[in-house]
């Protein structure tokens, strides 16, 4: 079996290629949008940065619930590393949202459902890290920030639904509804491909960060120790 | 619509900052830790 490490920094440079895959797909292989036109390939970044929040924000409920079931400091790990990197990439879809927002809509921002319940998913999770930064003792910041994290995963179904329930100038879902998507072949394999790419860094950097709070914790207790 | 090339290189500059920002800044934590460490078990 390889060494931790090794394993860790093979997965980064898969991720780097199926990076590079995707923007090769994103520039090269898909078309120019009929409408849009180019800006369109913002889409590339934009949606599997929100998917790849969805997934990290719906590990931080995991982590949470087992944290709270368990006691065990592995689950708050991840938990932990997973609402950094949600608040990330929560960051880079609001980011690129608005870029995206400018041409097209004519504006940087504008209070729409989506992008409003976006923002608080985005403080949400900024909060429950605050939080955690807060409290020295980790059995205590585990419990606080487990009960944030659960009671957080609310807002994912609402951030996605958004569009369906209240009236927005954001489109509706094309990818995760209920109806079959209408992107063109080209377009869904692109997408698709960057996606898979941002999932594959998505793990790789919680690997790394999960290992890096093995690593605070070790040295928390020595310090304690010491002290 | 022009093609608005300049906002497609910002947003994939964005993201590429930030995702650049972030994994760098745990490699230079992880370093840290583990020379920390690598000095407390020369210590002992």
């Amino acid at each position: 079996m390889m060494p931790r490490s090794a394993t860790t920094r093979v997965l980064g440079w898969l991720a780097l290629l199926a990076l590079l895959v995707g923007l090769g797909l994103a520039f090269g292989y898909a078309p120019r949008e009929s409408i849009q036109g180019n800006v369109q390939r913002i889409m590339y970044v934009h949606v599997p940065a929100v998917l790849t929040a969805y997934l990290a924000f719906v590990l931080v409920l995991v982590g949470s619930i087992g944290y709270l079931a368990s006691a065990r400091a592995g689950w708050d790990r991840l938990a932990a590393g997973a609402a950094e990197l949600g608040v990330l990439f929560t960051g880079i879809t609001i980011a690129s949202g608005s870029i995206w927002g400018k041409p097209t809509w004519g504006t940087w921002w504008t209070w729409d459902a989506r992008l409003t319940s976006t923002a608080i998913l985005f403080l949400v999770y900024v909060g429950y890290l605050l939080l955690r930064a807060m409290v020295d003792e980790p059995e205590r910041r585990g419990r606080f920030a487990a009960v944030v994290g659960i009671v957080g995963a609310a807002n994912i179904p609402i951030v996605h639904f958004s569009v369906k329930w209240w009236r927005a100038l954001h489109q509706p879902s094309t990818i995760l509804g209920p109806e079959p998507s209408p992107i063109a072949a080209p377009i869904a394999a692109a997408l698709a491909a960057n996606w898979a790419a941002f999932t594959l860094l998505f793990v790789y950097l919680l690997v790394r960060r999960i290992e890096i709070a093995r690593l605070e914790e070790a040295a928390f207790l020595g310090g304690a120790r010491a002290r | 619509m022009p093609d608005n090339w300049g906002y497609v290189l910002a947003a994939y500059g964005v993201a590429a900052a930030a995702l650049l920002g972030y994994w760098r800044h745990l490699v230079r934590r992880g370093r840290a830790l583990a020379a920390s460490r690598r000095g407390d078990r020369g210590a002992t």
